[in-house]
């Protein structure tokens, strides 16, 4: 019964990871793309070109910078709704649907709405304008960073929330009774005894968010497409226009490869969180 | 993995102690309750607010940068099957995606079945590998998929960029991993009994898996269908260089016409804006009508990509 999963797995995944890092010692471009197989052999040498000569490191800490923000910044977000929408009040289960609204929008369809918002003269510049704030460029120069990651905290804080609010739901009732006998004000009583039960689920939820971050293309892509402004080119982005715009299939593999550094470390966090899940199913 | 829908501590068990029990477990003072309320539905609602009424608006009055419409007009939703050629995609993106997810689904389950009822050398590295592989960046698989694809024309005499069984394959790579691990996280809270009573009685592995197991797992078969179905429908990767114009898929056909108007001297952003609308409305709705079902699945891993 494994066989077809199996199969197909090794195939559609394996396969295509361990001939990506065969490419990635290739001299392949479009010339060599159609004969790839004697295209001819480079070494290290796009490694190489990769780390000293291309815009990795740069987009490497674009990319971190990004992701660590955008988490930093969900995560407030995250709780307070949480907070807000643990104690039953009527229009609770609308109220619940609705935070999740940004995360369920595909990435494209919220990169396009922000996109168009975002037009030098589009509705938030005018908006900022009879606010007494004069920008016009937020899709091009330096200022489209804080666009990336504006909209991307815009579309990814629900995640932050969901895992929140589970861990708000494993406080016992006993809990809040005994809170209540001490006589703790709301803030004490947060600080002292509910947010111990939030560090582990929101620990894990800011390393999956992670992770997302980094891996996002969608949403950078379709937020400010190809060539994308040089605040914005983060390493999937970086790596795509090396690849198919550029056509240096080599060096976009090798860039590729060079990315997972960047996810090593909150992959491997976030393998370790899950595995006693794996053990708990063993023992049974 | 973890059930956010109800609270047990959240609602008051009997009608007399009601407010007594609430007041016990409340979290946050009223007026700091509403305020965070207000703001974080502000917050929300702003670029859902401004998606709907520019689709009514003209394309002439979104460029110029109008919230409120200055003439009311339901034409955008008429005209976006023609310039943006929206139908077709919205079929590719429903063929492609649709058959991935129920390929992916049914695979799943006997993968994960196999991974929770079994004790195998290498059981738990693969787990491991499943969790691994859902967080590989799509352009480290895109990149090999397509330099095989574009050479099969050469090596082999078919054409597979730009058919839409070929996007398919490609759509495989991440919903496979993203079903199969759906279905362990589901298939670990089912009772063995039936099973080992159903091999008693001398059913066979595939038998126990098609009568038993399916009927009890059917919530979680739909769940990893759906979540596979939504992760090719916001595919924009793979799609962006395995499709040509006639088998773009609906991200794809936005993307492109967004990405032409930037540049023409009458942007027609009503219509994008209606476009948009369309591409997300079927996705909540989907979500809105099964989320009792789908937020456990959100909680363990991830649908953006």
């Amino acid at each position: 019964m494994m066989i077809p999963g199996g199969v197909l797995m090794i195939f559609v995944i394996v396969v295509p990871i361990l001939l990506g890092l065969y490419m990635s010692v290739l001299s392949l471009d479009q010339y060599t793309l159609r004969q790839w197989l004697s295209a001819p052999f480079a070494g290290p040498a796009n490694y190489i070109e990769a780390v000293t000569d291309s815009p990795l490191l740069k987009s490497f800490w674009i990319s971190l910078s990004f992701a660590v923000l955008s988490t930093a910044a969900a995560v407030p977000l995250g709780i307070a709704a949480a907070l807000a929408t643990q104690n039953y009040f009527p229009g609770r289960a609308v109220v619940r649907s609705i935070f999740l609204i940004p995360y369920v929008m595909p990435s494209f369809v919220v990169a396009t709405v922000w996109r168009t918002m975002f037009q030098p003269d589009g509705v938030i510049v005018n908006g900022l304008h009879s606010l007494g704030i004069t920008s016009s460029l937020w899709l091009n120069g330096p200022n489209s960073y804080w666009t990336l990651v504006f909209v991307e905290i815009w579309a990814s804080w629900p995640f932050i929330y969901l895992l929140a609010l589970a861990g708000l739901q494993s406080v016992d009732h006993d809990v809040h009774e005994a809170s209540a006998l001490d006589g703790a004000s709301w803030w004490p009583k947060l600080r002292y005894v509910i947010f111990p039960y939030l560090k582990g689920p929101v620990a894990l939820a800011c390393v999956i968010a992670t992770l997302n971050h980094i891996n996002n293309f969608a949403l950078p892509f379709v937020l400010f497409g190809i060539p994308a402004p040089d605040d914005v080119q983060t390493l999937p982005i970086l790596t795509y226009s090396t690849t198919f715009e550029s056509f240096r299939f080599g060096l976009g593999a090798a860039m590729a490869f060079s990315s997972l550094i960047l996810l090593a470390i909150p992959l491997i966090i976030y393998v370790r969180a899950v595995k006693l899940d794996v053990d708990e199913g063993a023992d049974k | 993995m973890t059930e956010t829908t109800t609270g047990r501590a959240d609602r008051p068990s009997t009608r007399r102690h009601g407010s007594r029990q609430a007041e016990v477990t409340r979290l946050l003072p009223n007026g700091i309750l509403v305020a965070v309320l207000v703001a974080i539905c502000a917050f929300i609602a702003i670029p859902l607010i401004y998606v709907v009424l520019s689709s009514l608006n003209s394309d002439l009055g979104v460029a110029r940068g109008e919230l409120i419409p200055s003439s009311w007009s339901l034409q955008n939703f008429a005209d976006i099957w023609t310039t943006i050629g929206l139908g077709k995609g919205i079929a590719n993106s429903l063929i492609v995606a649709g058959s991935a997810g129920i390929v992916s689904a049914a695979v799943a389950l006997a993968t994960a079945y196999v991974f929770v009822r079994f004790r195998f050398f290498g059981r738990v590295t693969m787990m491991r590998g499943l969790l691994v592989v859902q967080s590989v960046p799509g352009t480290l698989m895109v990149l090999p998929v397509f330099v095989v694809f574009a050479s099969a024309g050469s090596y082999l005499g078919i054409t597979v960029i730009g058919t839409l069984w070929g996007l398919f394959l490609t759509y495989l790579t991440f919903t496979l991993p993203f079903s199969t691990w759906v279905m362990v996280t589901y298939l670990r809270g089912l009772p063995k009994e039936l099973e080992e009573a159903a091999r008693i009685d001398g059913a066979s592995n595939l038998m126990i898996l098609l009568k038993v197991v399916l009927p009890l797992s059917w919530p979680g078969v739909m769940v990893s269908a759906i979540f596979a179905f939504l992760l090719g429908w916001n595919d924009v990767i793979f799609a962006s260089v395995m499709t040509n114009s006639d088998t773009q898929t609906a991200a794809i056909a936005l993307q492109v016409f967004g990405s032409t108007q930037q540049n023409g001297t009458l942007p027609l952003y009503g219509q994008m804006m209606a476009a948009s609308l369309v591409c997300a409305a079927p996705v909540i709705a989907l979500f809105l009508i099964f989320q009792r079902y789908l937020v456990s699945g959100l909680t363990s891993g991830a649908v953006k990509g």
